[in-house]
């Protein structure tokens, strides 16, 4: 029994196709070389059509999904930075990502069906992460906006955390699956609170500690923030311990207080989100713009086009949702929310029809990852949070977190497919099982 | 481990819909306080980007427009008024430095078009498509040739400063609101600075936010309080030349002595020591008191579209002596007022004791012509029974007639007014005159101020400006619109 989702991915190229009609007929913005829309077009629909065609029992949604959203964000840096004086157009490379997310995708679709393989490197998985945040610091990274996130390695410029933290949700998921029993099963405690066994503990607070550390000192807030919450939740969800909740939020209390102390960066971010009103010009100047403009898109938004969200520095990465707010208004933002959430529970679905313990946790850990990235950057540009830099998956300009996002789909695809193919089986007539 | 799923699939949603009422609160609740806040420089970056509404005149003379300059980043907007410096008080200015004064600011939801929600059908779509949408225009109820007029004139007079007020005392529909001297609004941005250093104030309206004592022009309400405690325009009071109150000695203008007269002619002739007698011995302080207040005094007018400088009678009642009675009575002391309140004062004598609202705005159409807004007429305040009104209006034409004030008459046309000829020392006094016309059927109503405008000549005589410019607007309006 092959689902198939055709009519919500034809929607989704649709939406896309009426933002690019929108802004080229209504704001008689310059057309893009228009071959680049169909490429676009086909790349996802070839895309979906080899995943239903070599994934069959995968899940069906993800893909219509993966395809709003990439196609939102193209209209929106297209819009935002196509043929505005002094703006570099980054349509095209966008486009480009999309492209090399969408193969790179489509190599984890052909090859790690069997994915469980991944588990057994759990450890290289590690050195891997390690190796790919220590690489900032080498000659080869260097520093954007006060902050050292990035790689040059001759033709492409990448984030390594992008990766990094895919390499970690795949250790912690193989490290809990094996360990989860131990780890839950103990019986110290500490102030009324049930202590695990150091033994096992050990390396996943070790792993834990350190990518940590690393980040905090590439002062990539929003990966830490990441890389902190997101073994915290495998945990509880492997162990089931609300202990280690508490206990990491206890942490988390003292980390940020300690970090807050310690770094000027820090405690610039969480000032300019307490007042931005005392420096409106100079360290208030983003959040503010961010605000004004989401404001300013009311109900139904300025229209697509017609907001100022170019006032906001960096509007194509980090403070893309802003123009969303704006331009489509509280309507058109909840809609994206909307989308957020449905990817989010389609992943949480997967891990729940996981077969085995390591494929649930892998399932569970890159979908939280994936919603905790949402939440933190549209609570940082809607200041319901401290603005920790960070993109919106798929929407965001930049290669790595696009291609990062294709990877975290291309896994969830493999999984779902395994426990796809097994119900099928089991809904089949004994007589015909294999 | 499916149930922490569950609990953490939850724990995602609260996340997601705590960020829909995050949204909410900016784009719902707080949007309208953050669209006015002044870090906030979206709305004039709108403003250059998408043309405002117009601003006309009752016939249709624009007085403000967007004119679109092709530029790189795409079509830049830019306010021009081609009628300039007359009309500047009123249509005020829109810069993206200074800020933006008048109709500019005060119908600027209008004007601008984007900042209000859609109001038709078309600007619904206009909305859902993203289009710049063109603001709505404003036609205001001034009539551009009396404006001018009083304008010209006022910048002739010996001090070029002074204001003038015109207005329909039946709808309460302003014809002219105008302060000499003025500013030219375009290239708001280059002159600002020049602007607000002049000493003269070209930037502050003199019609409606100066004040200045009303001199004898405030004898309208005196009388009416008079006729309201009794006294008629019949009887008679002495005026040996002067008046003693306690530490104050009342003399008439000029020093003259008039011996026995009536009210009327103590009207007609503004004889100072009978005022301040009837305003002591008939009148009293509360009525005189309640009087003005009944025609505005006091009143700050901040419902008014302009912003307003309400006239006042210095002291409140319980600490005016006969000294501040007497004085108040014609109209000095601390008494302060302008031609905005006075032109007021002289509309509900006309529109028989009913002051009709006013009013500066006549409708507010989208740009395809649909009428978004037409303010209705209706009364303010109800000052006068219509029979004391009368007398007054026939106590005024006195004026004309009896008193034999030739610069206010208008052939074929019966005229009441009062002149006033305010004491303002070091300078020369203003020169008053409240005035409608015509009397029996009165069309508009004037109020003109000049200020040091009343000279005294070598023969002792006070020129008398305000009351040929006065005349003049009065007699422009009847001619065509008398047909």
């Amino acid at each position: 029994m092959t689902q198939r989702a055709t009519t919500p991915m034809i929607l989704a190229l649709l939406v896309t196709t009426m933002g690019f009609a929108t802004l080229i007929f209504v704001q008689r913005a310059t057309s893009p070389p228009l071959i680049y829309g169909a490429y676009y077009a086909g790349t996802l629909f070839a895309l979906y059509l080899g995943v239903r065609l070599w994934l069959p029992h995968s899940d069906v949604l993800l893909l219509p999904i993966v395809t709003l959203l990439t196609g939102l964000g193209l209209v929106l840096i297209f819009r935002l930075t196509y043929n505005i004086p002094g703006v570099k157009s980054l349509a095209l490379s966008q486009a480009l990502w999309i492209l090399v997310g969408s193969g790179t995708m489509l190599f984890i679709v052909l090859f790690f069906r069997n994915y469980s393989r991944l588990f057994n490197y759990k450890y290289l998985m590690v050195i891997a992460a390690f190796g790919l945040i220590l690489m900032t610091f080498t000659p080869l990274g260097y520093e954007v906006n006060g902050a050292q996130l990035w790689v040059d390695l001759g033709p492409v410029n990448f984030q390594p955390s992008e990766f990094a933290r895919i390499a970690l949700t795949i250790f912690f998921a193989g490290y809990l699956a094996d360990k989860r029993d131990v780890m839950a099963a103990t019986s110290r405690t500490f102030m009324g609170i049930q202590l695990p066994a150091i033994k096992y503990f050990g390396p996943v607070a070790l792993v834990w500690a350190g990518s940590l550390g690393l980040l905090i000192f590439e002062k990539d807030l929003g990966s830490s923030l990441l890389f902190f919450a997101v073994p915290l939740l495998m945990l509880y969800v492997a162990t089931g311990r609300i202990a280690y909740v508490i206990l990491g939020s206890i942490l988390f209390m003292f980390g940020s207080f300690v970090t807050f102390l310690l770094f000027d960066h820090v405690r610039v971010r969480v000032e300019a989100w307490l007042d931005p009103w005392e420096d409106p010009d100079g360290t208030g100047f983003q959040i503010l713009q961010s605000v004004f403009n989401i404001a300013d898109g009311g109900l139904t938004g300025t229209g697509l086009g017609a907001g100022f969200s170019q006032t906001i520095p960096e509007v194509q990465t980090d403070f893309i949702f802003s123009t969303v707010a704006s331009e489509l208004g509280l309507v058109g933002a909840t809609t994206v929310i909307l989308a957020f959430l449905i990817f989010t529970y389609r992943g949480i679905k997967i891990a729940l029809l996981a077969g085995d313990d390591a494929s649930k946790l892998l399932a569970f850990g890159l979908t939280a990852m994936f919603a905790m990235q949402t939440l933190i950057i549209i609570g940082g540009v809607t200041k319901a949070i401290p603005l920790t830099g960070i993109t919106l998956p798929f929407v965001s300009y930049g290669g790595s977190s696009v291609v990062g996002s294709f990877i975290i789909t291309g896994l969830l695809l493999v999984i779902s497919e395994r426990s796809g193919r097994r119900e099928a089986e089991e809904l089949l007539p004994p007589e015909d099982r294999l | 481990m499916n149930v922490h799923l569950r609990r953490a699939f939850y724990l995602f949603a609260a996340g997601f819909v705590a960020m829909v009422g995050m949204l909410a609160y900016w784009q719902v609740y707080a949007r309208e306080s953050l669209a006015n806040n002044p870090h906030n420089g979206l709305q004039t970056r709108r403003s250059i980007e998408a043309p405002r509404g117009l601003i006309t005149a009752g016939d249709g003379t624009v007085l403000a427009r967007s004119e679109g300059h092709k530029t790189k980043g795409g079509t830049v907007y830019e306010r021009v008024y081609p009628q300039g410096a007359p009309f500047s008080n009123v249509v005020g200015y829109w810069s993206v430095r200074y800020g933006a004064s008048g109709i500019e600011i005060a119908e600027n939801s209008n004007l601008s078009g984007v900042t209000s929600d859609p109001v038709t059908l078309d600007d619904l779509i206009n909305q859902m498509r993203g289009g710049r949408q063109p603001g709505n225009n404003v036609e205001l109820t001034l009539d551009p040739e009396l404006q001018r007029l009083a304008y010209e004139e006022l910048g002739q007079t010996v001090s070029g400063r002074g204001s003038a007020m015109a207005i329909d005392p039946k709808t309460g529909e302003i014809l002219a609101l105008v302060t000499s001297p003025s500013y030219d609004p375009n290239n708001i941005d280059d002159n600002f600075p020049e602007l607000i250093q002049d000493t003269a104030a070209p930037l502050i309206d003199r019609a409606t936010q100066s004040l200045y004592p009303p001199g004898s022009t405030f004898k309208i309400i005196t009388a009416s309080a008079a006729l309201k405690a009794g006294v008629k325009p019949t009887d008679t009071f002495f005026d040996p030349g002067y008046l003693d109150t306690p530490g104050y000695r009342v003399y008439n203008y000029q020093g003259k002595d008039y011996g026995e007269l009536t009210l009327a002619k103590a009207f007609a002739f503004s004889v100072n020591v009978i005022f301040a007698k009837i305003a002591i011995n008939e009148v009293g302080p509360q009525l005189l008191y309640e009087t003005a207040t009944d025609f505005g005094y006091g009143d700050p007018y901040d419902d008014f579209i302009l912003p307003v400088t309400g006239s006042d009678l210095g002291y409140p009642v319980n600490q005016w002596v006969e000294g501040n009675t007497a004085q108040i009575a014609f109209g000095q002391d601390r008494v302060s007022s302008n031609v905005f309140e006075m032109g007021l004062v002289g509309a509900t004598i006309a529109n028989d004791g009913v002051m009709m609202e006013p009013r500066l705005v006549r409708e507010v159409r989208s740009p395809d012509g649909i009428i978004i807004d037409r303010p209705a007429q209706s009364i303010r305040r109800r000052s006068l029974d219509a029979n004391t009104a009368e007398t007054v209006n026939q106590l005024m034409q006195g004026v004309i007639t009896t008193g034999g004030l030739t610069q206010a008459e208008i052939p074929g046309v019966k005229v009441a007014g009062k002149t006033g000829t305010a004491e303002a020392p070091p300078g020369e006094p203003h020169s008053w005159f409240v005035s409608f016309a015509p009397a029996d059927d009165p069309q508009i109503a004037v109020a003109v101020m000049v200020e040091h405008g009343g000279e005294i000549s070598p023969k002792g005589d006070a020129s008398t400006p305000a009351v040929t410019i006065a005349r003049d607007i009065m007699a422009a309006y009847l001619k065509h619109e008398g047909g």
